[in-house]
């Protein structure tokens, strides 16, 4: 590694003698009503100056309680550092233990020599107070600034992170910028007095895919013009191969294996470690394949799992089509007044078709606000669709009342995103999976009984949680029984919206192998609305990509992914990290997209989606 | 400019309805005006006349748009038992009213913000408890047992201001304040005790967020911490609740005011109810209902200038 | 089940069911003849062994006045409660679940019958129908029907969104069903904190009634008409005022605390 050289030569310290910080034994505990929980057990590494050090690990790892014990933020959750040492290098060259340090000590070191971003843009910033006013308080606090110089310092910082129009976002309030630029935002609060260690919990999982490759490039290009070290806290292993120097690995409060980036992605010493890797979806690893493939799982249960599976069923075997979808549109009205009168409209799904094959699984991609959601529940008849034709295996999706819409609904199922808030806190798991075979009454008494059992089986879940309640269970098991009682009617069709972003990437491996096993087993079609490229690379027969509405490119997996055409299309598969330390490309910051509003006035004509067919198909948008 | 139109044309309906309400309340029984007008002894015919004459023998719809109609036009009528116009008679009592009303509520918040953000930042300790205790302890005594021990303390005991009465802010201001601060007092206890518990609970949850966080890694030190930082965002719900409540104070008035002796809008309302006035009672019963409701319109304007989430959408 | 278990929830739940149990038991166990018994010479005695808590104008014993009246004030609490709550949870229900045009006529009445203070209204009803026992009942769960239908449309409005229903419609339940297995289990432990914050305001509303004179009627005894009868003697005999109060507040306290104590257990959301 390349530690040495990356120091800049004017920070005064000897190549790789002091770190900015070591950690050693670090023991940090939690007092709750059943006495003390461990958070952290004993973590030990270094950062030094210069260098980014990536924490990586899963939920539950201790990796942001950590974080928050370098600055000892920990002790206003309710946390306290119960042994170890963290000695940090202070400007002055003086060495101060932290973990020992006093209030006055570390109210100087916060925000001062250490800077800290956090993981929810939304949250980070007081929503009363100015952009303005935030920015400067820390400058007039540390530096001693007066009012005038601290105005004029907050926006040359508000430049350095590229924000554009600077001197109008010092007078607006947060609400009124975008999440992208909150974080901008918080990162120049962070780096304002020129710290020598910034630390970033998190900063990228609530941004969307694109924003995320223009923050971790900020990120980078701030760490290299101002000479500091950055502690990167992440669960994603693609973002850690994209930023890290040194990476440390943590497992249930305790570092598994650290070193160099290079090191822990090609020669992993840990299982552990290992796990993590091959549970990453990688982008372009079905490059020349033709049908979804489960992903790899190391460990016991993974083999068996893979081997049983029945041969996959070839490409265009299956040409009957489950699902058409014509021109659907759904409009939300903006109400007004004290009539509650309709003044605008949002157009959340603008002039989609598509269409998808039996046993096939279509996904619809795009960021937060794209419509997909939508989409997915006008399909549902969850929302009433403005206009456009759905048909499912002959039934007229959209004209169905009442007993035909409950008939109909009985073959197309789904899963949601939050596995904490798709069951029913007090029901009991029998009765939530039984509840569709009652309605539609398929079944009672002991079949009853039985079929739930087996739906049980189905899902790999033991019989034993048949009496339990959702609350008992895991996030990963969670989303295993709503997929059970998504199967309960034996529908042909499953939407499942998000089914796996809440769940860390070794279960979200497992879901998704299950739902592609059961999808060859009983021939499912899937409609697979995600934000994950990777993901959906790895499970798509077809997909379709989302924006502002409607879909801008739709195609084949391999097309769409091999060749795409859209400039959308491109600017998001571009904008995916790669789990590769080898394969480094961290853009530049400064392209901002402006975020194009889906409100409209009422008489508002949208014009009709028209598309190219540029191979057999695939389609791409006709721009205007 | 719409939004102003949208907000008169809110009221304008509120209004109607809350005409509606307070008349159909005072007409759950046969509305026997006329007997109360003449007395128990009164004879048969003479009875019927009066009842012909108030247009009491019409259906209730055109009653309603009679009374609807005098109270648009100013004409209240007379109350029966006062004998003097309602409308002269609400206008001198109601700005006793709100001179206890204001000072309550004066008091109340400026006790309650202090003590629920003490008791917030030491949450689950000592202080914490003392103070929820005081509040909880605050809200579960009725304000006219508050209203007997001030009497029995400040008046009887100690002697230091007078037990009933009102005199006029503009005839003599100090003993109008002393006649009005002991109501004052039992007023603004209860609603300090709820105001305190409710700006405990939002900073308990302010404190909890990121942005205070953020606050704190800047180095901030913790008092400008919870009195900038956190306070400045739960004042705008702390005054909101505290609006609401001027519903509260305008039903706790009839008992404290009627306790106090203090002539304002409670105790007329008492008298009017006590001696079944129906028309003082529809009077009285619809401007507090009217003034309640423009209460929270203007505690809604205040928000709008506290807070710049919703001043600017 | 373990948060339950603090000082706060004990003494609560305590207090509740120790007023239960005298309002329960106090008419079995206390002979009619003492509780009315005028002992002419003790008139307005201050406690005393012969009278744990004093006497009153009559000459009658306190303790045993004060163990009568909390069941009066606690049937009138509790049957207004359910009344509010029979009126109120349809109501809040319908038009949280519905939404739509059937909210916005449901709320806008709901949000104007807001602008009266609960206590007026309770007063202008009582003193319409004449008071009495069953008419301070209608008086007060009329009253406090709005807040009850405003809180109950939230929580159902809430839940109605929640993806467990929309899983539970796309699983073919029925808008019935869906109200009684999915919402309502859902809205219960809002409602009943609700309740019980609503039994200690109605235990308030009552005794202001009763001290207004358009409450609980004599011979009846109720705290609140106790405190009222009290006033003329207290210069002389404060504890007349005291006792009856301090019955008032251990209850309104107990049930403010047992109500906290729920919240904190049933609603995650409060306790961030």
């Amino acid at each position: 590694m390349t530690i040495e050289t990356s120091i800049p030569a004017d920070t005064g310290v000897e190549a790789g003698a002091t770190p900015i910080v070591s950690i050693e034994g670090l023991r940090v505990e939690f007092k709750t009503d059943g006495g003390p929980v461990v958070g952290v057990e004993d973590v030990s590494f270094s950062i030094n100056p210069g260098e980014t050090v990536c924490v990586v690990g899963e939920s539950g790892s201790g990796k942001s309680v950590t974080s928050l014990s370098l600055l000892r933020l920990v002790e206003f959750g309710g946390g306290r550092i119960a042994g170890g040492s963290m000695r940090f290098a202070r400007r002055d060259g003086a060495v101060l233990d932290v973990a020992k340090a006093s209030d006055a000590e570390m109210r100087a070191i916060r925000g001062n020599e250490i800077g800290m971003i956090f993981q929810e843009p939304m949250t980070s910033l007081n929503p009363v107070f100015t952009i303005g006013r935030q920015l400067i308080d820390g400058l007039m606090l540390h530096k001693h600034l007066t009012r005038e110089a601290a105005d004029a310092r907050a926006l040359e910082l508000l430049r350095k992170v590229r924000i554009p129009e600077p001197e109008r976002r010092l007078k607006q309030y947060p609400h009124e910028l975008s999440g992208g630029m909150r974080q901008r935002v918080v990162i120049a609060m962070a780096i304002a007095c020129e710290p020598r260690l910034l630390i970033a919990d998190e900063p990228t999982t609530a941004l969307d895919v694109t924003i995320q490759a223009e923050i971790l490039a900020l990120i980078d290009r701030l760490k290299r013009e101002n000479g500091m070290a950055v502690l990167f806290i992440t669960h994603d292993m693609a973002v850690v191969a994209q930023m890290a120097d040194r990476v440390v690995v943590m497992y249930r409060g305790n570092v598994v294996e650290q070193g160099p980036v290079e090191q822990i992605f090609e020669d992993p010493r840990e299982d552990y470690t290992r796990a993590l890797l091959a549970a990453v979806p990688r982008l372009g690893a079905m490059r020349g394949k033709s049908s979804p493939e489960p992903m790899p799982i190391l460990g016991a249960t993974a083999a068996p799992l893979t081997a049983a599976r029945p041969a996959t069923p070839k490409p265009g075997s299956s040409r009957d089509i489950l699902l058409e979808v014509k021109h659907l549109t759904t409009r939300f009205p903006v109400t007004g007044g004290p009539l509650r009168l309709t003044v605008a409209n949002v157009h959340a799904v603008e002039d989609v078709s598509f269409s998808i094959n039996v046993g096939e699984t279509f996904s619809l991609v795009g960021e937060s606000g794209s419509g997909k959601s939508s989409c997915g529940r006008s399909i549902l008849r969850l929302v009433e669709p403005t206009s456009g034709e759905m048909t499912l295996d002959g039934w007229d999706l959209r004209r169905l009342r009442g007993a035909d819409l409950r008939r109909a609904r009985r073959d197309m199922q789904t899963v949601f995103q939050d596995p904490f808030a798709s069951l029913n806190p007090y029901r009991r798991l029998r009765d939530q999976v039984a509840e569709p075979l009652i309605n539609y009454r398929l079944a009672s008494g002991r079949e009853l009984d039985d079929r739930v059992a087996d739906l049980f089986d189905r899902v790999e879940l033991p019989r034993k949680f048949l009496r339990r309640f959702p609350h008992e269970l895991s996030g990963g098991q969670r989303q295993r029984v709503a997929i059970a009682r998504a199967l309960a009617t034996s529908p042909k069709l499953i939407i499942a919206d998000e089914a796996v972003s809440a769940l860390d990437v070794s279960v979200r491996a497992q879901i998704l192998n299950l739902m592609m096993e059961l999808q060859t087993e009983f021939g499912l079609s899937f409609l697979f609305i995600s934000h994950d490229m990777a993901v959906v690379e790895r499970i798509s027969h077809h997909i379709g990509v989302m924006y502002m509405g409607r879909i801008v490119e739709m195609g084949p997996r391999a097309a769409l992914f091999e060749d795409p055409r859209h400039p959308y299309t491109k600017s998001l598969l571009a904008a995916v990290p790669i789990p590769d330390p080898r394969q480094r490309r961290l853009h530049d910051d400064s392209a901002f997209r402006a975020v194009p509003s889906p409100v409209f006035p009422i008489r508002h004509a949208a014009a009709p989606s028209t598309y190219d067919e540029v191979s057999p198909g695939h389609f791409v948008l006709e721009q205007p | 400019m719409s939004y102003f139109a949208n907000r008169i044309l809110s009221i304008i309906l509120t209004l109607f309805l809350i005409s509606v309400i307070t008349f159909a309340v005072t007409n759950i029984l046969p509305g026997d005006v006329a007997s109360m007008i003449m007395g128990t002894q009164s004879n048969p015919e003479a009875l019927a006349g009066l009842r012909q004459s108030l247009g009491l023998n019409d259906p209730l719809p055109l009653q309603y748009a009679h009374w609807a109609y005098g109270m648009l036009t100013g004409n209240w009528g007379n109350s029966l038992i006062f004998k003097v116009p309602i409308a002269t008679l609400l206008g001198e009592k109601i700005k006793a009213s709100a001179l206890i009303v204001v000072l309550s509520m004066l008091i109340a918040l400026a006790c309650a913000i202090p003590l629920g953000v003490w008791s917030a930042v030491h949450r689950d300790k000592w202080q914490d408890t003392a103070s929820s205790s005081t509040a909880l302890l605050g809200v579960s005594l009725p304000d006219f047992f508050w209203g007997i021990v001030l009497i029995l303390l400040f008046a009887r005991f100690l002697g230091w201001l007078p037990s009933s009465g009102f005199v006029d802010p503009a005839v003599d201001f100090p003993g109008a304040l002393q006649h009005a601060l002991l109501p004052s007092i039992a007023l603004g206890l209860g609603l300090m005790a709820h105001l305190t518990r409710m700006t405990r609970s939002t900073m308990v949850g302010i404190l909890g967020q990121e942005f205070i966080r953020v606050a704190r890694a800047k180095g901030l030190a913790e008092r400008s911490v919870v009195w900038r930082y956190a306070l400045a965002n739960a004042i705008g719900p702390v005054i909101t609740v505290a609006g609401l409540q001027v519903g509260y104070l305008f039903g706790s008035i009839i008992v404290i005011e009627t306790l106090f002796n203090y002539t304002g809008m409670g105790w007329l309302t008492y008298q009017a109810l006590l001696n079944r006035d129906v028309p003082l009672i529809q009077a009285t019963v619809f401007v507090i209902a009217a003034v309640v409701m423009l209460a929270n319109l203007a505690v809604d304007l205040i928000y709008l200038l506290i807070d710049p989430r919703i001043r600017l959408s | 089940m373990k948060r339950f278990l603090t000082s706060k929830g004990l003494i609560g739940l305590g207090l509740v069911l120790l007023m239960l149990l005298v309002a329960v038991l106090a008419p079995l166990v206390i002979p009619n003849d003492l509780a009315n018994r005028m002992f002419m010479t003790a008139r307005l005695k201050g406690p005393s062994f012969a009278h744990l808590l004093g006497t009153d104008q009559l000459g009658r014993d306190l303790l045993f006045r004060v163990m009568l009246g909390a069941r009066t004030s606690l049937t009138i609490a509790v049957a207004a409660v359910a009344t509010s709550l029979v009126l109120g949870l349809p109501l809040g229900l319908i038009s949280g679940y519905y939404r739509g045009r059937i909210d916005n006529v449901l709320m806008r009445l709901v949000d104007t019958l807001l602008s009266f203070p609960a206590l007026l209204l309770a007063l202008a009803i009582s003193a319409m129908l004449g008071p009495n026992l069953q008419n301070t009942i209608i008086a007060i769960g009329v009253a406090f029907t709005p807040f009850l239908a405003r809180i109950v449309r939230g929580e159902a409005l809430r839940v109605a969104q929640m993806p467990y229903v929309e899983a539970a419609r796309a699983a073919g339940t029925d808008d019935p069903m869906m109200m009684i297995r999915h919402i309502l289990p859902n809205i219960m432990p809002q409602v009943i904190v609700q309740a019980t914050i609503s039994l200690a305001f109605a235990v308030l509303a009552e005794a202001g009634l009763s001290f207004l004179g358009l409450g609980t009627q004599p011979p009846n005894s109720s705290w609140g008409l106790m405190i009222q009868t009290s006033r003329d003697y207290l210069d002389i005999a404060p504890w007349t005022a005291l006792v009856p109060g301090a019955a008032v507040a251990l209850t309104v306290l107990g049930l403010n605390m047992f109500g906290d104590v729920l919240r904190d257990v049933l609603d995650p959301r409060a306790n961030r």
